[in-house]
């Protein structure tokens, strides 16, 4: 079962509104620019003041004046008609290599990587090769061949740049061929013509749509590189590239003959370039940015006056205490809260479970205690009280002296929490050197000495190994170990089976019983899944949509649940029960976070509802807590 | 139900080349070791293992995505791996499938109403409004309806998606479906919706379901027969309720009991029962033999000498396991550890 | 280790071939007859003849393509059409130059890039961030050689602290070899440093949400050590894998700046010999450049098994 760790993200929206206006006047600047590009190329004949071509010896070398406003050249032409007339060239270069590039490449490319074997073999070698050879290189070599001349250089940057389209067609195909949807589409029966243009085709759209702005931005400066040094646009032809290539014979004469076609070609090049970043944005495949909410935190209006009063008992030998906590995470408009109200105790020895499904706030719990929720959420009220000591009033540096020595954490998935780049043995000898002091020997003997103590066998040869070389429940038994390394009185354990599967599951289970006999440490166990609670918990607190709904005793709570959300989700398990379906259900869907209901969350989903459900409900009880205000009633009603 | 199975699988071998540098040679990997199988029309066979047993192999054999390297699947009176990955449309679409991750298995870039009318544009001359007509017809199948025709897969929550990938494969009312881990990564409350949404739909068109899962307990509601694998050996075979109640190989003993009981009581003593722990690096498999040799508690000399053939288990089905072996004594304590959880149906509204 | 090196070796026996074969029918796919290119139009038939026999024309095609391999893989590229020199000799005099800009270059760039992007990583959406990324799209629009240009105009013939033109070879003066290729440098290598910063960023973003920094962070490894020990040795992974072909494009981009500041380098070279249409001194110059390309391929390679342990073969 993969249950992804609960941190919504509203922090996407909130990026793309914020980013939307700065976004905005970028994408306008840039489209007006290449507009005016495309509109003097065209209309250049009747926009430039003189002929580009008419010299005029007597003016040669002029710097701007009234009548030629950018100057002349050293043949006495006017720099400004010249540059209008290279706008033309450019655009003629920009279209001829580009459409090249894409009619060559794409076709080879989606033809290669949808059928792969040989050709694709050999096709990937002759571009490995043309590649290995710096682009210019081969442009020259082509030129060559060809001759100089716009057209030819635009054929030779053609060829050039098909190759990365070929190979951004390919690795699109390859990668889609893998997707579960083009297997869907296998399994329907729809022919390869068919998958590959109507299953895989529209999703490389918007990649080649980059990669088209990306390669215009390429062949323009490409374009003036060879006209500078002579092997593309021929003079006396106007273009950017021979315009420099003149200003440099005469730079210590009139340098300004350098700056208006440079500036052209950067306002061009930077133009084409940031449409491209923002329709890569927009396209939205990149990399989700954390972010900081830009507006001001909007207070959370559902939470009404104070924080409701902590019904908790303090116990005796108590390591970990939360009181009233509340966590937020941006979301257009504000923030909303994702836990709140939320406290619990945790003794030494005691392992309290933490269950839920998505969107519960159960994994967000176990990070704020941590104090590692991540930019843009963070807890806005309560205590945090670990071992008297309440961990929100620290500062940075003294919680990550906190961290490791008195509190650490084993996460879902052990390969990816492992560090894939160095030894398993070695990432446990740096907590130890780091926080303990220990020397590298010493380190390393410890170490070896904690693989051991979770089971695993020849520990020496283990410590050498790199996650990857390992099995998952053996890389969750190393990451244990690094948990443990400093002895910590709370172990907060991040659905650490779920990633598993069921018979390792069994063993994970068991060591963190034996350990905790050994070490003594409290235990915050998060899981979406009853049966685990059911096998390691003392005590089980059920979170729903960011709030807990009940807590109770392990026996008490399966023998017999008070909240309907318990019971459903109890009755819901897949070995609850022995018959055929129907099988009982919680109808609906968890509400996501600022959706949640104003009353009881759980009221739409609950078939106990009443008009009073619609109010907040308190968490009520004492020994058991019960956030119902039935939950009296349907105990009688189920015990009758 | 007739005798004569729907699909047929005999001494199916899955095995995968590893590419080497030239993309020459390479180490084989075995994936299905000779696996048996049938499943009647309008039957469902649970199909349980761990992760890497060579359920999916099986799944992507039967519909057609990899080729078999041995072994035959015959369905109906069709040799599918003689056809390689090329089924003729009679057969494709007589064979549909649902996949386990509901936010991959649907195109981002195609709207509900082109996912679910896709098989009917590939196989059908339906002219673009009767298709609709009929996307709406199975929306209203999965309980979705003719509001959600327009809008795209990220706009749907993972038991809706799910919803959306049925309705696409009752699209052209096939004989089997093969459901790989259907439910799997929906969240506990939505897990059952599907589940009763798949067996509904059974009852009503007479499907058969090969359904992959991890969990017994899961595949056990809705199976008649469950099989489960072990490193690319069907291990143990036989009706739902048998396999489930009485698992007569070690190694179904062994899944069922791993998944903890609901009563924490009955489990504590279940766990206090429990003596036998292999060690955590056990290999995984021998080069001759049973394959769960190395992590057996009841392992014998001759489970490392022989590969134990499936011998037939009183109840129905079969297990390859030589304490089932006609000479061999009583089988040694085949029920499970203790009972059924302790657990109150629902109070009644 | 080894294996590693012995795997990416015996992978390049396909790429260079490619290249000779490619490199080798230069001479058929030219439109003008080699011999008449060095005989001119003056020549004799007999003359042509000569020349056609003494350049081995009339063999056939796979044994002169043999013959040639066989020359090149011991050094001897053949002579140029246009004055005879050696074009291994020819070649080797102006490498030391493109060579010296080249490798100073990505030095800039990878040091700019490196802390650009890791600064921009670490604060996103800070002014630093937007800084650094305003500062790379900007440095991708810059073509180089006006660059160059412009740093001559300003720092050598306004403020003359550095030389216009010209290359002093490191052998002869350090300080004065130093002084000549800072300007190309920095013309060549700030696109270059633009694009490692991209990529160092986004990979940076991306190592930074996995669940082993956090779990570095929840183990209350100070955060330095977290940044520049666990997520840097990940990040570096991506951006090794495309180094070696920024390298390539300074390489090429070497070319054209050597022109800016009218360096004598391999750039010269090429442009004169495809405007003699000196085929030998073409492929001479591809065959050098692919060596070098090859090379540093190599050594990214090695870095990258280093910095990765999956890539290593077991």
């Amino acid at each position: 079962m993969t249950s992804k760790p609960d941190t919504l993200s509203p922090a996407g929206p909130v990026r793309a509104r914020s980013r939307l206006n700065g976004a905005h006047i970028v994408t306008s600047v840039a489209a007006a620019v290449l507009v005016l590009l495309a509109f003097l190329a065209v209309f250049a004949d009747w926009v430039a003041p003189y002929d580009p071509l008419r010299q005029s010896l007597m003016e040669a070398l002029q710097g701007p004046s009234a009548a030629h406003w950018l100057g002349t050249d050293d043949l006495g032409r006017d720099v400004l008609s010249r540059l209008i007339h290279g706008c033309r060239i450019a655009v003629i270069a920009a279209a001829e290599a580009t459409t090249i590039a894409v009619l060559l490449g794409v076709p080879i490319g989606l033809f290669i990587g949808y059928r792969g074997g040989v050709w694709d073999w050999i096709v990937m070698r002759i571009v490995e090769a043309v590649v290995s050879i710096p682009g210019i290189m081969v442009a020259i070599a082509i030129i060559a061949i060809l001759g100089a001349g716009l057209h030819r250089a635009m054929i030779a940057l053609g060829i050039l740049f098909s190759t990365s389209f070929l190979r951004l067609a390919r690795g699109v195909v390859l990668a889609e061929r893998e997707e579960v949807y083009v297997r869907s589409a296998r399994v329907i029966g729809a022919s390869d013509r068919r998958i590959l243009m109507r299953h895989i085709f529209p999703n490389i759209a918007p990649p080649l749509i980059v990669q088209v702005t990306l390669t215009v931005g390429a062949v323009l400066l490409a374009e003036a590189g060879l006209s500078f040094i002579g092997l593309g646009v021929q003079p006396p032809q106007a273009s950017w590239g021979t315009m420099l290539n003149t200003a440099a014979a005469f730079m210590d004469f009139n340098w300004f003959l350098s700056v208006p076609p440079g500036i052209a070609i950067i306002l061009t090049v930077l133009s084409v370039n940031l449409l491209g970043d923002v329709l890569r944005d927009s396209i939205g495949r990149g990399i989700a940015v954390e972010t900081r909410p830009e507006t001001p935190a909007a207070r959370f209006a559902a939470a009404p006056g104070a924080a409701e009063p902590v019904v908790l008992p303090r116990r005796a030998d108590e390591v970990l205490r939360v009181e009233n906590l509340q966590v937020m995470v941006p979301a257009p408009g504000g923030e909303v809260p994702v836990i709140t109200d939320l406290s619990f105790s945790i003794a030494r020895g005691e392992t309290l479970g933490l269950v839920g499904e998505s969107g519960s706030g159960k994994t967000l719990t176990g990070l704020a205690i941590l104090g590692l929720l991540g930019a843009g959420v963070r807890a806005t009220h309560g205590a945090i009280l670990l071992n008297g000591q309440d961990l929100r009033a620290l500062s940075p540096r003294q919680i990550e002296q906190v961290r490791g020595n008195e509190v650490a954490m084993v996460f879902q998935d052990p390969t990816t929490s492992l560090n894939p780049a160095f030894t398993v043995g070695s990432q446990i000898a740096e907590v130890l050197r780091v926080k303990q002091g220990l020397n590298r020997a010493q380190a390393w003997a410890r170490a070896v000495e904690l693989i051991d103590r979770v089971g695993i066998p020849r520990p020496e040869e283990r410590a050498r190994a790199y996650p990857h070389e390992l099995s998952g429940g053996m890389a969750q038994r190393i990451a244990i170990a690094r948990a443990l390394s400093c002895n910590p009185s709370l172990l907060i354990a991040d659905e650490p089976t779920t990633a598993l599967d069921v018979t390792v599951q069994q063993e994970i289970l068991d060591l963190f019983r034996d350990l905790q006999a050994e070490f003594g440490m409290a235990i915050l166990f998060v899981t979406h899944d009853l049966a685990v609670a059911a096998d390691i918990c003392d005590r089980i607190s059920v979170m729903y949509a960011g709030e807990m709904v009940e807590m109770a005793g392990v026996d008490a709570l399966f023998a017999d649940p008070r909240h309907p959300y318990t019971a459903g989700l109890l009755h819901a398990m897949p070995h609850a029960s022995d018959r055929m379906p129907p099988l009982p259900t919680i109808r609906g869907n968890v509400p996501r976070p600022g959706d949640w209901p104003s009353g009881c969350r759980f009221s739409d989903r609950c078939d106990f509802r009443v008009a009073a459900c619609d109010a907040r409900i308190p968490l009520l009880g004492r020994e058991r807590l019960v956030r119902c205000i039935r939950a009296g009633e349907l105990e009688l009603e189920a015990a009758s | 139900m007739t005798d004569k199975p729907l699909i047929e699988i005999t001494d199916l071998e899955v095995t995968y080349w590893g590419r080497s540098l030239m993309g020459i040679g390479g180490k084989p990997f075995h994936a299905v070791r000779g696996a048996n199988l049938s499943i009647r029309a309008g039957e469902t066979l649970g199909l349980v293992g761990e992760s890497g047993s060579g359920k999916s192999s099986i799944a992507n054999a039967v519909l057609g995505l990899v080729t078999a390297s041995g072994g035959s699947i015959r369905f109906g009176d069709a040799e599918l791996t003689a056809m390689r990955t090329r089924y003729p449309p009679a057969i494709r679409s007589q064979i549909q499938a649902v996949f386990q991750d509901p936010y991959s298995s649907l195109n981002p870039s195609m709207t509900v109403e082109a996912i679910v009318t896709e098989p009917l544009h590939v196989h059908t001359s339906m002219d673009r409004a009767a298709r609709r007509a009929r996307a709406i017809e199975l929306l209203k199948l999965v309980s979705l309806s003719e509001e959600h025709l327009d809008r795209h897969p990220h706009q749907f929550s993972g038991g809706q998606r799910q919803r959306i990938a049925i309705a696409a494969a009752l699209a052209l009312q096939p004989k089997l479906i093969v459901l790989d881990e259907p439910v799997s990564a929906l969240d506990v409350s939505t897990q059952n919706q599907i589940i009763n949404l798949l067996y509904e739909r059974r009852a009503e068109f007479g499907i058969a379901y090969l359904m992959i899962a991890h969990d017994l307990a899961l595949v056990h509601h809705i199976s008649d027969r469950i099989a489960v694998m072990y490193l690319g050996h069907i291990v143990e075979e036989g009706p739902s309720d048998r396999v489930y109640h009485a698992p007569a190989h070690p190694y179904t003993r062994a899944l069922l009991d791993a998944v903890p009981l609901l009563d924490p009581a009955a489990q504590r003593r279940r766990r206090a029962a429990r003596k036998f722990a292999p060690a955590p690096d056990a290999p995984r498999l021998s080069a001759t033999g049973c394959p769960y040799q190395n992590r057996c508690p009841h392992v014998m000399p001759r489970c490392r000498a022989e590969m134990p053939p499936a011998f037939a288990i009183a109840g129905g089905g079969t297990a390859a396991c030589f304490l089932h072996a006609p000479d061999a004594g009583p089988a040694p304590e085949t029920a499970r550890l203790s009972g059924q959880p302790a657990c109150k149906e629902p109070a009644a509204p | 280790m080894l294996k590693l090196i012995v795997q990416r070796l015996l992978a390049l026996v396909p790429l260079l071939f490619i290249v000779s074969v490619l490199t080798f029918s230069f001479t058929s796919l030219l439109p003008s007859d080699p011999v008449d290119l060095i005989i001119g139009d003056a020549g004799t038939q007999q003359q042509y003849e000569m020349v056609r026999e003494r350049l081995g024309l009339n063999e056939p095609v796979h044994l002169r393509y043999l013959q040639w391999l066989g020359r090149a893989v011991q050094g001897d590229l053949g002579s140029s059409f246009f004055n005879s020199v050696s074009v291994m000799g020819a070649v080797m005099q102006r490498l030391p130059v493109t060579l010296s800009l080249t490798a100073m270059s990505a030095l800039i760039a990878i040091l700019i890039g490196v802390a650009a992007g890791v600064a921009a990583a670490l604060r996103p959406r800070s002014w630093v961030d937007r800084f650094a990324t305003l500062g790379a799209t900007f440095g991708q629009a810059v073509p180089n050689f006006w660059f160059g240009l412009i740093l001559v105009a300003i720092f050598a013939v306004n403020l003359r602290w550095f030389p216009a033109t010209g290359f002093t070879p490191l052998t002869e003066s350090p300080w004065e070899w130093l002084r000549s290729v800072i300007l190309p440098s920095i013309a060549l290598g700030t696109s270059s440093s633009a694009a490692i910063a991209r990529q160092v960023r986004s990979a940076m973003v991306g190592v930074l949400q996995q669940d082993y920094i956090r779990a570095a962070r929840a183990q209350g490894l100070p955060f330095r050590r977290v940044i520049f020990r666990h997520a840097l040795t990940n990040a570096l992974v991506p951006v090794v894998a495309v180094l070696s072909f920024q390298i390539t494009v300074l390489l090429g981009g070497a070319l054209i700046v050597e022109q800016v500041f009218a360096i004598n380098g391999l750039g010269t070279l090429a442009i004169a010999a495809v405007r003699q249409q000196d085929i030998p001194m073409l492929q001479g110059l591809v065959l050098v450049m692919v060596g070098l390309v090859v090379t540093v391929q190599l050594a990214t390679d090695i870095l990258y098994g280093l910095l990765n342990p999956k890539a290593r073969p077991s």
